[in-house]
């Protein structure tokens, strides 16, 4: 099989933007949640990182191949046989995003929405003890994705031989033996 | 009859996860092992402890009275239990609150000394 490189553009330029500044707005948020002092700095991560959140929503059905939502929608069947794959040592390629990484995302997307939420209505004194912890447990809930995606990253990039960082930073691929899909 | 025997349990177990300000003396004194002073507590909660902040900062020198966020702003509602009800209820709320609001002020935990006679100031404002 001809395996030479092809280069593919997989992450268009909002994509890839996003990403990095949904990280960075998550990181600050995240580090500045336990101090009254830093409130602020909170607060404006907070709002960008939910006006983020709904730029992808919107580029999740008008943005370019790759980034469309219906591209990667994860049906239980793929994931099935995905997950299969994996288990038996011959993880099945997928040039966008796989269908584990895909729920990944969607769960992401569900929690950085409420925990925006439900951060607006604490800092407003809506909702009282239930938001807070509803605030708190969704945040934990990102972090928690946030650390699965990333041991996913690794995993993902050693078994396929790719960078699949740099791929985020550049937006290109290359495609070997790839199923296009 | 099982079910009841559950629900009795589980209410049971939710009562006894409610706390009274009270408690939260009796513990912080127990974990201290000496017994709290009033004043300390009162001189601790409005004097700056080599922060930017002291505890009055937000909740005000009273705290039988609403605070103010010294960042945002934003009405804090009445610390003394004699003044809200709510407060020191909650076990996980207060050690969570005391943990950050430490860090805040003192740039490390409070002591359970500390707390005790922070506690002991609050429940004798009236």
């Amino acid at each position: 099989m001809d395996t030479h490189n092809i280069r593919l553009r997989v992450w268009d330029l909002p994509t890839r933007l996003f990403h990095w500044l949904l990280v960075a707005s998550f990181i600050t948020a995240f580090v500045t949640s336990e101090s009254e002092k830093l409130r602020d700095i909170h607060v404006v991560a907070g709002y960008t990182l939910a006006g983020l959140l709904v730029f992808r929503l919107v580029w999740g059905f008008v943005g370019s191949g790759y980034s469309r939502f219906a591209q990667f929608l994860p049906t239980p069947q793929k994931l099935v046989d995905y997950l299969k794959s994996l288990m038996e040592g011959r993880p099945q390629h997928y040039v966008g995003h796989n269908p584990a990484g895909a729920v990944a995302i969607f769960l992401l997307l569900g929690c950085g929405l409420v925990a925006s939420l439900s951060g607006w209505a604490t800092y407003e004194d809506l909702g009282g003890h239930f938001m807070e912890e509803l605030h708190e447990g969704a945040a934990n809930g990102m972090m928690a994705i946030v650390v699965i995606h990333v041991a996913g990253v690794v995993v993902s990039s050693w078994l396929h031989q790719e960078n699949l960082v740099l791929a985020m930073i550049t937006g290109w691929k290359k495609a070997k033996g790839t199923k296009f899909q | 009859m099982r079910h009841i025997l559950i629900i009795a349990t589980l209410l049971g177990a939710t009562g006894a996860l409610a706390e009274t300000p009270r408690d939260f003396l009796a513990r912080f004194e127990k974990e201290a092992g000496a017994s709290a002073s009033v004043a300390r507590g009162a001189s601790f909660f409005t004097a700056r402890q080599g922060g930017e902040w002291s505890c009055a900062s937000c909740h005000t020198e009273r705290p039988t009275q609403p605070g103010r966020h010294a960042k945002t702003d934003k009405a804090i509602q009445p610390l003394a239990p004699a003044a809200n009800g709510e407060r020191f209820t909650n076990v996980a709320k207060v050690d969570k609150w005391f943990r950050r609001n430490c860090n805040d002020t003192l740039n490390r935990l409070c002591s359970a000394q500390e707390k005790a006679d922070v506690m002991a100031w609050l429940l004798s404002l009236k």
